[in-house]
């Protein structure tokens, strides 16, 4: 059987009316790690916004795909329930709802609980959720897996977490959604070196588990030495500059990314002579 | 002899119904002479004006006045299983509550409490049936307030005259309630209006909690003309928990204050949900030294109803402590107004009031904010704020990121922002209860 693909086909995206993709073409399989690797400012935020559907990027052209089906028409809620997952570098706080509650009705959401709901005219209030018992079972052997205190499901979402608070609780949504493929966004920033390697460790085994598709969008190799990618991309000013091997890493480590700048310097420079 | 004649805007009532209601249930002389004085006076005030401040954005022209009447008297019991089902689902188990009291169209109709609290002198009965037995205390307090009296504008004159059905409790010196008491006021299509009157008067350092639920169904717009006096004597503890889910067709002016004595502490939640027009007033007196108060309130406005609520909060004395909090979404036509005030008095040094009122528009509705600061002494901590905003895009993207739709990311959001109020509510059960009244109230005409 043939693997699920995620297909980017030359997208171009704007924002404000500025075009800042400029033709990102890219296939990631299920079960590949792809790292996405670029300066600040190179667009890789936006591409991750444009691939989950945030109405503030416009798509101008090209198109995204999961096994052949464009996502470009759909909604971010409907982008999650076809098995993408994007671990966001700045969780939104959401006052007065228990990270509890919205796990459960997010779980239950892209677990279709929400189309029975439909149909249930009495105690439809809780029609559309997975039993609680049973869901908390799972989320409880999660929670172990990220060493994370069941104290803080009564917190509400993201409200006051520490860095590292917050993208263990980016990870285990993650772990619960079950994705497809997964997109994470800077997700080391703000960790410190354990949290670092419990993130990983999970994402890892989300991965075989789930054979997830993984892009990893960063700035530094830091990550990089705890989730492995097969596939690195280096990324500039909207575009794939270079695609290759994991040596790739070492080659930015060595020598930043000035010299992306200046390759691409001389290559406008060689096309206009 | 203008000043019996009846008054043009109330056709259906006349002096008459005011003896009558004194005859049917045997009042004392001194409630007699009461009601007969608020019946004068409610002929001598006229209809508030749109001019005064706190009537200024509450059409009441548009009240149907003209249908107050006193609903047919009787004085049957029921038991609970006979309340019409739909009424059912305001109330927590018996189990879970130290005592019950219903009132259907004014007349009691069920009365229950735990043996225990019973016992240490509790009462929690109707006011008629008080009047009795505890007609010299409930006279000590009867209508003290700064707003709960008669004179303080026609409506609570004819209040103070037509009264029907009662929710009284009283907690002697140094007696905890066990657990919350609930009281149900409904009102079904045969109603007349709503006339009803809470008094709850906690002795010195003594404790209990009441939840207090209206419902009602209307054939035709019909009127509720109510009040609610708390008395908290020193260092009682008072929670108070209040609730209209009204009909679609109800048009009300509810006025509620509470007095506290030293060291006493209260809380206070006011949910407002129905109906098509209502103004409330809240106030809290802070009348002696150390007194406390919290005050909270969420009101879910949709449609074209009009929710307009002017608190008060009045620190009468040193050292006194007051914070609000009211929450309001709105959708469609609603309006919703918050006049809050913050008054304190020369006496009031080393006073603290806090306010803030928060609105979430999921539409084009209006709510007006209207904070206020009245103070006349030195040394005072004060603050007030107002926001009204629209759901944040960013949540938005977020919660539909992780699968939920917008409407369901919207609900959320939505219950998320009321439940700093609803979190107050001191039974889980009733927080259950108003967590999925909210819901459903955001669900129901989309």
């Amino acid at each position: 059987m043939e693997p699920v693909t995620l297909e980017i086909r030359d997208l171009h995206v704007n924002v404000e009316g500025k075009e800042i993709l400029k033709g990102v073409s890219l296939v990631v399989r299920q079960g590949e790690t792809h790292a996405l690797m670029g300066p600040n400012g190179s667009g890789k935020s936006t591409l991750s916004y444009a691939l989950m559907g945030h109405p503030h990027y416009e798509v101008t052209k090209g198109d995204v795909l999961i096994n052949g089906e464009s996502l470009l028409s759909l909604p971010p809620d409907e982008r999650a329930r076809r098995g993408l997952f994007l671990a966001m570098q700045y969780p939104v706080s959401v006052s007065g709802v228990t990270l509890q509650s919205f796990l459960h009705a997010a779980t239950s959401a892209v677990r279709g609980y929400g189309d029975k709901a439909q149909t249930g005219a009495r105690g439809w209030l809780n029609a559309h959720l997975i039993p609680l018992r049973e869901f908390r079972k799972e989320l409880n052997e999660d929670l172990d897996r990220l060493k994370m205190d069941p104290a803080f499901l009564q917190r509400y979402l993201n409200e006051g977490f520490s860095g590292g608070e917050k993208k263990r609780a980016e990870v285990l949504q993650m772990a619960l959604l079950k994705p497809k493929f997964a997109i994470l966004d800077e997700t080391d920033s703000g960790l410190d070196i354990d949290a670092i390697r419990i993130v990983s460790e999970n994402v890892n085994r989300l991965q075989q588990e789930l054979t997830m598709g993984i892009l990893v969008i960063t700035h530094y190799q830091r990550l990089l030495n705890y989730i492995y990618p097969q596939f690195v991309h280096i990324f500039y000013e909207g575009r794939i500059f270079q695609s290759g091997d994991a040596s790739l890493v070492d080659v930015l480590e060595e020598k930043g990314y000035d010299w992306v700048k200046d390759e691409v310097a001389q290559g406008t420079a060689a096309a206009r002579s | 002899m203008s000043g019996v004649q009846t008054s043009p805007d109330f056709q259906a009532v006349s002096l008459r119904d005011v003896e009558a209601l004194s005859d049917f249930y045997a009042e004392p002389d001194w409630m007699r002479a009461a009601r007969r004085d608020a019946w004068t006076l409610a002929q001598d005030i006229p209809l508030p004006h749109q001019k005064e401040e706190a009537w200024r954005r509450i059409p009441l022209h548009r009240y149907p006045l003209d249908s107050l009447r006193v609903a047919r008297m009787s004085r049957e019991r029921t038991a609970l299983d006979d309340l019409p089902p739909c009424w059912h689902y305001t109330m927590a188990p018996e189990d879970l509550v130290s005592g019950t009291l219903v009132h259907c169209n004014d007349v009691n109709s069920y009365q229950a409490m735990r043996p225990e609290d019973l016992r240490s002198g509790v009462v929690f009965d109707t006011l008629h049936r008080a009047l009795p037995t505890h007609g010299d205390l409930i006279r000590r307090y009867w209508m003290q307030g700064r707003t709960t009296r008669p004179d303080f504008n026609k409506l609570t004159a004819l209040h103070a005259a037509l009264w029907h059905g009662g929710t009284f409790v009283y907690v002697p010196a140094g007696v905890r309630v066990s657990r919350p008491l609930q009281s149900l006021l409904a009102y079904d299509v045969d109603s007349g209006s709503g006339l009803h009157h809470t008094l709850i008067i906690a002795e010195k350092g003594s404790r209990v909690s009441l939840i207090q639920d209206r419902v009602s169904q209307e054939r035709r717009p019909e009127l509720n003309l109510e009040m609610v006096e708390i008395y908290a004597e020193e260092g009682a503890w008072v929670r108070y928990a209040s609730f209209q889910h009204w009909g679609k067709a109800r048009y009300s002016l509810s006025v509620q204050e509470a007095n506290l004595a030293r060291d006493a502490n209260f809380l206070w939640i006011n949910g407002a949900l129905g109906g098509q027009m209502n103004k409330e007033f809240l106030s809290t007196s802070l009348n002696e030294p150390g007194a406390r108060a919290q005050m909270y309130g969420y009101a879910f406005a949709v449609g074209e109803q009009h929710i307009d609520q002017s608190t008060y909060q009045h620190h009468r004395a040193p050292n006194t402590y007051s914070n609000l909090l009211y929450r309001n979404v709105l959708r469609d036509q609603a309006r919703t107004v918050f006049y809050g005030m913050i008054r304190a008095e020369q006496e009031a040094a080393g006073m603290e009031g806090y306010q803030a009122n928060n609105n979430l528009l999921l539409s084009d509705a209006h709510a007006y904010s209207i904070p206020g600061l009245e103070i006349r002494c030195n040394d005072v901590r004060c603050s007030h704020g107002s926001t009204t905003s629209r759901i944040d895009p960013q949540q938005l993207f977020y919660l539909q990121a992780r699968g939920l739709p917008t409407r369901d990311a919207e609900g959320l959001i939505v219950q998320g922002f009321l439940r700093s109020v609803v979190e107050r509510v001191p039974l889980a059960y009733m927080r259950d209860r108003l967590e999925e009244e909210i819901i459903q109230r955001f669900w129901a005409h989309v």
